[in-house]
Parts: structure tokens; sequence; C-alpha cells
């Protein structure tokens, strides 16, 4: 990641411990193109279902506590890196998901007390990696996450573990 | 000056970063002393890294192992297919591949000296943790991980708490280590050392030989933990210096930053079994006694050694396996495999009835479905997971290999009282 910061406008899916099959539901697991993924983000998560239809490229998704918890499964993964996600700012993910995520190229931010933090659907959102905070432009309302560690940015910036491996 | 956990020193060891980055929770690269993986999830590594590192070597094939273990008799086309997958990229790698009947690859890495204290090493098995019983960082790694590591020789971990865990007291036969790791696994569910790692402390520590060692830490990844450390010791020092190899004996500082500190007392610990669905449903085997069983196992990275077959051999010398029950024996390892037939074991459990199948992993992994038997079939091993529907289709409880032999000799669930020493 050259740049140290990252901006653009926020996703809000503030709901706390939304697991996998909420993300990408059990019954699609044999569906593996990302493209075919896409649509059925959410698609099993109450309020919200929608998502899979709508454009949200470009967003940082704002998520609650332990989101994608429960199974290993990549789609849950896949499925925002397709719909073009810059990254995940949440209070806590699931560990599998942490790893699958990071893994994949994207960037999850852990942001403690983020229930706190003062946003609005497409509020111009900064993330300064060197500070590691959290800006909201639209109110100048900061947050403090939880410093992103080097091997992650190593791994966001080649896109991805395997793509690291490229270079390494 | 900062102080260390055990796990922080090896990873300091193996790492490019700063003292001030080696704390809990922080991530951070190690470059790692070994990259293994078996016929599960091995030939996904393969073929992630040969469509992504097109026409590249491994990171240094001296550093990588094949161990297949998890289908010893590749019994069905799929297996044969994978495992032989394995052995054509490894020719072509110039990489060691420990063949089918070698054994349990957790286990090959220490008897055979290819991993030692204070090494870190990822492996396609959720119970790599185990080599935390000689002081080496062992860790189970997925397809994705497996297949970077291979190619660069380092991987990212990230820096678990840990828990200080002092067993105070001794205990007596026909009690064992399998019965303390599950009184262990137990109390630490219960406790909650989801994420965090554990060092093992006490007395007892210095009576445990290194089979026993493995026992006790092969039950953590059913706990949720990241591994249990016994740190190296003169014992492990002995035992390394038999396969020629001299060892450091790393330990955590005095003043180490443990997370939190738990006492267990095991003075005069009885028998302990895990009963269905879980592995941590640990109870006394007082509650469960008279059970009928009809499937026994012996075997796995937890139980499988020549140790635990001789504990199970000293009770079945001049007795026959109850009539309604299948006893099978999976060595761990093809040296366990020489061991019992050298001091007679091998002989004393065939004539009491008991089967033999070739070293490797035993039901854990799902590879040998047959051993357990069918929807009536109710199995007793001394593995470590009892997971219904993967280890059997009916009930599988899990004890000791001194409570699997008495077990198989009455054909319910039993404990012995007394032994006749040999």
């Amino acid at each position: 990641m050259s740049k140290e910061t990252i901006k653009a406008k926020a996703k809000l899916v503030i709901v706390d411990d939304i697991d996998t099959d909420q993300i990408f539901h059990q019954s699609l697991l044999t569906i593996h193109d990302p493209n075919e993924i896409k649509p059925h983000i959410f698609g099993n998560l109450e309020g919200y279902k929608s998502f899979g239809k709508e454009d949200n490229v470009g967003k940082i998704l704002l998520v609650g506590k332990n989101f994608g918890k429960g199974s290993t499964r990549q789609q849950a993964v896949t499925g925002f890196i397709a719909h073009g996600i810059t990254a995940i700012i949440g209070e806590s993910f699931g560990p599998i998901y942490y790893s699958n995520s990071v893994n994949s190229g994207l960037l999850l931010v852990e942001v403690p007390g983020i229930s706190e933090f003062k946003v609005k659907e497409d509020d111009n959102l900064e993330i300064d990696i060197t500070q590691s905070l959290i800006i909201n432009q639209n109110n100048g309302e900061t947050i403090k996450c939880v410093k992103i560690p080097q091997p992650v940015l190593d791994i966001i910036k080649a896109g991805g573990l395997l793509k690291l491996g490229e270079i390494m | 000056m900062t102080s260390f956990t055990l796990l922080e020193k090896i990873i300091r060891n193996r790492t490019d970063v700063s003292d001030s980055e080696i704390y809990p929770n922080n991530i951070v690269w190690v470059d790692l002393d070994l990259v293994t993986a078996r016929d599960y999830a091995g030939p996904q590594v393969i073929d992630l890294f040969q469509k992504n590192y097109i026409g590249s070597k491994t990171f240094n094939n001296e550093k990588v192992i094949f161990t297949p273990d998890c289908y010893p008799y590749g019994n069905d086309p799929k297996h044969a297919k994978d495992q032989e997958k394995i052995r054509v990229f490894a020719k072509e790698h110039g990489i060691k591949v420990t063949d089918l009947g070698s054994g349990i690859g957790s286990h090959l890495l220490f008897r055979r000296g290819f991993s030692k204290p204070g090494d870190v090493v990822i492996g396609a098995d959720s119970h790599y943790n185990i080599l935390g019983a000689l002081g080496i960082l062992g860790q189970g790694a997925g397809d994705v991980m497996l297949a970077f590591a291979l190619k660069t020789g380092k991987s990212w971990i990230k820096i678990p708490e840990t828990v200080k865990v002092i067993l105070k007291g001794d205990y007596e036969w026909p009690t064992t280590a399998k019965d303390l790791a599950l009184y262990v696994l137990k109390e630490l569910h219960e406790y909650g050392i989801t994420g965090k790692a554990v060092e093992f402390y006490g007395a007892i520590i210095d009576k445990l030989s290194i089979e026993e060692r493995v026992t006790l830490c092969s039950l953590i990844t059913e706990a949720s933990g990241v591994i249990g450390f016994v740190p190296a010791d003169k014992i492990t020092a002995d035992y390394y210096s038999e396969i020629g190899i001299e060892i450091e004996m790393l330990s955590a500082d005095e003043d180490a930053r443990y997370i939190s500190e738990l006492v267990l007392d095991i003075q005069d610990l009885g028998q302990y079994i895990a009963c269905p669905p879980h592995p941590h449903n640990v109870k006394k085997i007082e509650e469960v006694i008279g059970t009928p069983i009809n499937s026994i196992v012996i075997g796995s990275c937890t139980n499988g050694s020549s140790a635990d077959i001789h504990d199970a051999a000293k009770i079945l010398k001049g007795h026959k396996i109850n009539p309604n029950v299948r006893f099978g024996i999976v060595p761990a390892t093809r040296e366990d495999f020489v061991s019992i037939n050298l001091n007679g074991d091998m002989t004393i459990i065939l004539e009491s009835g008991g089967n033999f199948f070739g070293a490797g992993c035993s039901t854990c992994a799902k590879g040998q479905y047959g051993l357990t038997g069918g929807e009536t079939a109710v199995t007793l091993t001394t593995g470590n997971r009892n997971t219904q529907g993967k280890i059997g289709p009916a009930d599988v409880y899990l004890a000791s290999p001194v409570v699997a032999a008495a077990t198989a000799i009455e054909g319910k669930i039993a404990a012995p009282k007394e032994v006749v020493k040999r």
C-alpha cells in the first residue's frame, strides 16, 4: 500500500454477529464464480437483502461486532471483492474470516467502540493507516483503529497472499 | 528490558521485526523451519502452487516434506490419485516423502529429528500443535497459506496471549497421561482458551516422557486453543541426543507477560473419558462404566505410540477380546511398529484377538471409517475426536489405551483396578 490513506464513501450494515450463512447461504456453496456469488451477498440478512443488487463499488463497508463468524467459506469474502468493496471496518471479526479476507486481499480494520462513531450512509471516510485513525470528513469525527499489522498491509498491497508470493 | 513467553521467544528468533512488535494480537511474518503437507490438502496445495507460481521452485526443497498419513491405504481411487500427485510433484522438486506406512507426519517430525525445539513448522493438520510438547511451534494451516509458504518459506501469525497452567500434584496407574489430557481439556474448555496458547508447568512435567507430553498437548485443539507447550528440558534434550541432535532449551522469561495463571489440582486424578458428542464432554469414567462397546481403536497422534500400545498389552496379556468387539491397533509410526514387534507386545495383542493396521492416522481424520463400523457400532478410541458422523455413524467415546484394553476384554466400558506388571 504505497498510499497511506484510503478514502471512500461509507456503506452501513451495522449489525452484530453476522455469520457466513447470512453473508452467503450454505445452500449456494456450489457457486464459486465471483460474478455469480455477487448478487447473493447478504441474501439471508434481514433488512439488507437488496445489497447484492446495489452498486457499492469502491465503498468502505461498516459492520458491527464479530463479523463473519461461522464457517470457513471463501465465498463470504469473494462476494465483497466482486462488489468492489475497498475495506471493511468493524468492531471485531471472526478469526477465520479475518485470515480468509486478508489472504484474499480484502482489508479488514478493527475499531473498538465503532458503535460510538457517528457516520451516515455515503459519508466520506478516510482510513489513515500511519496514524491508525478513521476520519469522517463530513462531520470531522475521528476514531482510533487497531494498528494494521505490516504483514496485512504487505498482503493487501500485493492483492492477496498468493499474489504476494509471486514477488517474494 | 522486555520479557517474553515461550511462544513470543520462538517467534522472536524467526522474524525480522523489533521486540516492540512482539506482543499479543499483533501479526508478524515468521521464517519457517519446515513446511509440510499430507494427502489431505496436500494435492490442493500443489494445485495452487503450480497455478500461481508457474515454473517456480520451492523456497528450499530441504525444508519441505510430504507426509501422506490420512488415508494409509489410499483406499479409494480419489485418494490413490491424490497420493500419486504428491509423489510426482515431490520427485520433480527433490522433496522428501514419508510415504504410506511411515506414520503420522507430526510424529515423524520429532521421531526422525526433522524438527527440533524452537522451530516453527506448519502443515495441513489441525493437531500440528502437539509439537508444543517438544517446545516446537507447530501449527495447522490452510491450502492458501501452505502454497504461499512452499514458495516463500514464510507465513504470518497472530501472536496469541498465553495462559500459564500449573499442574499441581501427582497420579498413579491406571491413571495415565490421557486421563490427564482429558481432565485438562475439560478444565481449559470451561476456563476458555479460545485463540490462546498455554504453557504447562508443575512437578508432574518432570515425570512425563515425550510420548506422555505429546498426549497432554494433543487436546488443546479440542479446547480451541492455539498450542500447549512443555518447554524443552533435560527429558527433551535426552530424547534428541539419542537421535544425534543437540538442542537449545528455550524457555519463557521469568517475568513473561501471561494473560492469566491457572492452577489445576491433579492429585490422585482418576480416570476420565470423553463422551459423545464432543471431545470436551469429559466425565469421570465411573459415570459410564458398563456402556456396551462394539469397536475399539488404539491409535492417533494422541495415543498411537509404542508406549501407548504397551499400556494396552499389559492389560491384555493372557486375556481374550470379547467376541462382541472388533479391536484395531494403528501404530503412529513405523518406529512404533518395530518397537512393539521387538518387545513382544504385538504378539500379545494378536493372540488376544486384536488386529494391526498400517502405521498412520487412525479414525480422527476420517480416513479409516471402516474401523469404527456401522450405525449400531458404538466405538471407543484413544484418539482426539469423537465427532459423530466423522469418526463413525454411531456414538464415539475417547479414553486411554488402558481403558481401551480393559473395555476390549469386557465388551463394555471398564476401568482396570490392578494389572500384572511385566
